[in-house]
């Protein structure tokens, strides 16, 4: 780790000494490690040590990025000097309407001395025990454990000076039969509150439950989605539908619908990244302290999240959902959270006379149609066939080809239990989501797995 | 650079390690990408480092760091160790790897033209006008265009005596518009969708895609999806372009002859593989007519190159022959478990992320037919063109996609255009369902810069030629 006084005073004499009209400096650093296991046994274990210091510039409305590894004054001034030679070749943007002010963000421990500590024996131990559980009962245990202690820094040339240190951690595990698997996940700032052992319970138990699974022809079932498959759809959701950009070039299916119905009112979908019950983080890569953004509120279409370019495009104010500097991907929100209902998810499952269980989907992509949010993807690791109210024998796994739009106003009950889902970012963001039950959801296609 | 590597290597050969090499990668990265006649993204990127991997008591250890001084290449050794004998202690098979050449070798791939040294006003300015042409279109409310330059420098060492020197120059780009009506939305692309196409090659890859010359093409057809039908629901004898035809080898055959996946190990990320070893030589994946090589060494392949990154020379494999399933891409290590010689397919995603099996140039090899000819053939079917979506399950078998556009073929005439057309399919169905490949004529290499494999997610560039082909009734027209 770098440390705050370092670091600041190191980014603040490169902005010091830029001859553009506005610098940005975002820096990350990072000591990660991951630890890969299959067929009950380690077999990649890694470790990575750092830093990615990324300057935007400004010179009148010109635009340029640039970006090094290399955390030495020397280096940052020689990419400073190109970012600024690039924006000289750049034409000007006319969307582009200054850099952020100085902000206070809120104070949110992001930081465990403890889980910056865990070592790779550490974690070896951890996917040990994982490893002989599964062996011991005559499965196999495969996934990953990961834990980073990283280090996010924003300067500008306007007096933000921001540092926030953090640490995460993520596994997944999957134990799997010659007919079946089971999963189970987590992710959390403090890699020790995790319950290992109860994970590796849930996803031996979900692989024994679906050993010998039936074949289901495609058609339309209940489905009970539990918290992961939720979480999946709602990445996607996010992806093509929550961010200004797709809802302005109209290809969102939030597009020109604000305050109208667009899904049952038991469904509340929002953005917080300083919701400490999340994967919390207070302010954006822009230096922009974040908010709250509903997108869903009700069922009623709400509005999109927005960076400093889009916001100015667009007349409105930045939500502090700014990506990497330089990024063309637009604005995305990283906190997302589905509101839980009061059903206990045991209740739900009771009340299903016959439909499908889904742990997680795989490969889902919805660019089939984004104003429908139309997507497709298949189930895998645990998938069941309920009757009466019941799990009755696990199911070869299913394709779904399902408007989400149409699936989320086809709920019928949200569980009041939560679970924050491990997504790619989960660094500075997750997803927390309930289960759904959703009526007449289309599985399209199957397969032999 | 080259001595640090060697001193580095020598300290850990004291260590007593069983296997260890250390790779440094110094990548440069340029990026343009215009929107609606702004310039919204202008980069470069720099990066180096090293990354040294250590094989210790039959179990690995990985380390990656960007500080290059030897007393930090001495620290990132020993956490390699350490992390090795962590890994020990779960051990319960070995690794063992496939003896090899050894290389001290230079290699740099074709390049006519330096991207890096062409004006940045040049490039714009070629995006920018792209961008006017769909300008005129009030329906085409995005227009997006980028070009992308990759320059990589690595060098790899490791306690067998290998030293091998690389540069590597990729570029490539394109664009995409999208027609909106209402509640329509429609795509079109050139030359690919996803951001184009890519090489391995200087600037004259981009000169040559003809980008401007197509642009009106594009959006005519971007405007005509807003008008067409959707496409048909049924079971339809489907020609598959080029490109399309890429990403089909490429999800539902490069992916599953990776031998990681077969062998277990991307099980909990991206899934196992149908094509278990018991399989290989006997296992009927495709029709006679299905051919698809693995070969990293054909000039201008985005998935080209001299050495993979465990330092084993690129070469060609037979992956289907005769419609056969005949070999996988391979590791060191994974050869070892099926007693084969690796064929160089280790690739990492950079300095501070370990090689996996990565797919090179696999490509469906040509067939006999004309295009022409191929069309007057077809009495009633559609041909589909440009990726939009994919999906395909975790054991590489069910398959969906989606594409830009289709075409009705009714007594050899291409008729009606589609808008929306999905296809799905089982993987060896699928293959053993094609009766034409068009030839060398209608045969390209398509550049895909973007497979994600791994965790965490490392992004490969491979390849895939193709030349359109035939299917017969595979089920069109899921989900509307």
């Amino acid at each position: 780790m770098t440390g705050r006084a370092r670091i600041l005073k190191l980014l603040g004499s490169i902005v010091s000494e830029s001859k553009a009209d506005t610098t940005e400096i975002l820096f990350i650093g990072n000591e990660s490690g991951l630890t890969r296991y299959a067929n009950s046994q380690i077999h990649q274990n890694t470790a990575e040590s750092d830093s990615k210091i990324t300057f935007r510039v400004s010179v009148g409305k010109k635009i340029g990025t640039a970006s090094t590894n290399t955390l030495e004054k020397g280096a940052l001034s020689r990419c400073l000097e190109t970012a600024i030679e690039i924006a000289g070749h750049a034409r000007p943007n006319k969307y582009f309407m200054g850099i952020a002010d100085k902000i206070r963000p809120k104070n949110i421990k992001t930081y465990f001395e403890s889980a910056a500590r865990y070592t790779p024996a550490a974690r070896a131990a951890v996917v040990g025990r994982i490893c002989r559980a599964s062996s011991g009962m005559g499965l196999i245990a495969s996934g990953a454990f990961s834990t980073s202690a990283s280090e996010i820094a924003f300067v500008n040339s306007r007096g933000a000076a921001l540092y926030q240190p953090l640490t995460s951690a993520a596994i997944n595990i999957v134990i799997s039969s010659d007919s079946s698997s089971g999963y189970a996940q987590a992710v959390s700032r403090q890699a020790e509150k995790i319950d290992f052992k109860s994970l590796t319970d849930i996803a031996t138990q979900k692989c024994l439950l679906s050993l010998g699974p039936v074949t289901l022809e495609p058609g339309k079932y209940d489905v009970l989605l539990e918290p992961m498959a939720v979480a999946n759809l709602l990445e996607w959701l996010a992806f093509i539908g929550f961010g200004a950009v797709p809802y302005h070039d109209k290809t969102s299916f939030l597009s020109g619908k604000y305050n109208k119905r667009v899904m049952a009112p038991s469904v509340t979908i929002y953005d917080d990244g300083l919701d400490r019950s999340g994967v919390a983080f207070p302010f954006d890569f822009e230096g922009m302290a974040k908010s709250k953004v509903y997108f869903i509120k009700k069922g009623l279409a709400g509005r999109p999240v927005y960076d400093l370019q889009t916001a100015a495009k667009n007349k409105t104010k930045s939500t502090g959902h700014g990506m990497a500097l330089g990024a063309a991907t637009g604005p995305v929100p990283l906190n997302v959270f589905m509101l839980p209902g009061k059903k206990p998810v045991a209740k739900i499952l009771k009340e299903i006379k016959r439909g499908v269980l889904v742990t997680r989907f795989h490969y889902i992509n919805g660019f089939l149609d984004t104003p429908r949010a139309l997507m497709t993807g298949m189930t895998r690791d645990g998938t069941f066939l309920i009757e009466n109210g019941k799990i009755i024998s696990g199911v070869k796994n299913l394709r779904f080809t399902e408007s989400i739009i149409r699936a989320f106003s086809n709920i019928r009950a949200v569980s009041k239990e939560t679970e924050l889902c491990d997504t790619w970012w989960s660094d500075i963001g997750c997803i927390s989501a309930p289960a759904l039950h959703i009526k007449e959801f289309t599985f399209s296609g199957r397969t032999e797995s | 650079m080259k001595e640090n590597l060697e001193e580095i290597i020598e300290y850990l050969k004291r260590k007593k390690v069983d296997y260890a090499d250390a790779r440094f990668v110094d990548s440069k990265t340029e990026s343009i990408t215009v929107k609606n006649g702004q310039l919204e993204g202008l980069s470069r990127n720099e990066s180096k480092g090293i990354g040294i991997r250590v094989l210790y008591n039959g179990c690995w250890g990985f380390a990656a760091g960007s500080g290059l001084t030897i007393s930090a290449l001495k620290n990132t050794a020993d956490k390699a160790v350490r992390i090795a004998r962590a890994s020990a202690t779960t051990r319960k098979n070995p690794v063992r790897l496939a003896s090899v050449d050894i290389h001290r070798a230079k290699y740099m791939s074709p390049c006519l033209e330096d991207p890096f040294a062409v004006s940045l006003d040049g490039k714009i300015d070629m995006l920018m006008n792209i961008n006017r042409i769909f300008k005129k279109h009030p329906k085409i409310k995005t227009i997006e265009g980028g070009l992308d330059f990759f320059r990589t420098e690595k060098i790899f060492c490791s306690t067998e005596g290998a030293m091998i020197e690389q540069v590597i120059v990729e570029s490539g780009g394109g664009y995409e518009a999208t027609a909106v009506d209402g509640r329509e939305v429609q795509k079109r692309s050139y030359p690919n969708s996803h951001r184009g196409d890519y090489a391995c090659a200087g600037y004259e890859f981009i000169r040559q895609m003809n980008l401007l010359e197509n642009a009106e093409r594009v959006a005519d057809e971007a405007l005509a999806l807003l008008k067409a039908p959707p496409c048909p629901s049924g079971k339809f004898d489907i020609i598959i372009t080029g490109s399309q035809l890429a990403l089909q080898v490429h999800e539902s055959c490069g992916h599953p002859v990776e031998l990681d996946r077969v062998l277990g190990t991307e099980i909990s990320l991206a899934g196992g593989s149908f094509l278990s070893i018991d399989k290989m030589g006997k296992f009927r994946y495709g029709s006679p007519i299905v051919n698809i090589a693995a070969d990293a060494t054909i000039p201008g392949g985005l998935g080209s190159f001299g050495y993979d990154d465990e330092g084993v020379a690129a070469s060609r494999t037979d992956i289907v022959r005769d419609g056969l399933f005949a070999g996988y891409l391979s590791s060191r290590e994974t050869a070892k478990v099926v007693d084969r010689d690796p064929n160089g397919t280790m690739r990492a995603d950079g300095w501070n992320r370990i090689p996996l099996i990565r797919m090179t140039n696999l490509n469906l090899e040509p067939g006999e037919w004309k295009y022409d000819d191929l069309l007057a053939d077809s009495e009633d079917g559609i041909v589909i063109d440009t990726n939009k979506s994919w999906s395909i399950d975790d054991k590489r078998l069910n398959f969906q996609f989606g594409v830009e556009a289709a075409w009705r073929v009714k007594k050899g005439k291409l008729g009606t255009m589609y808008k929306n057309p999905i296809y799905t399919g089982i993987t060896p169905e699928f293959w053993n369902s094609c009766d034409a490949i068009c030839n060398k004529d209608h045969w390209k290499i398509w550049g895909l810069p973007s497979c994600g494999k791994g965790e965490p997610m490392q992004t490969a560039h491979v390849a895939h030629g193709a030349a359109p082909a035939r299917f017969r009734k595979i089920e069109m027209g899921i989900g509307r």
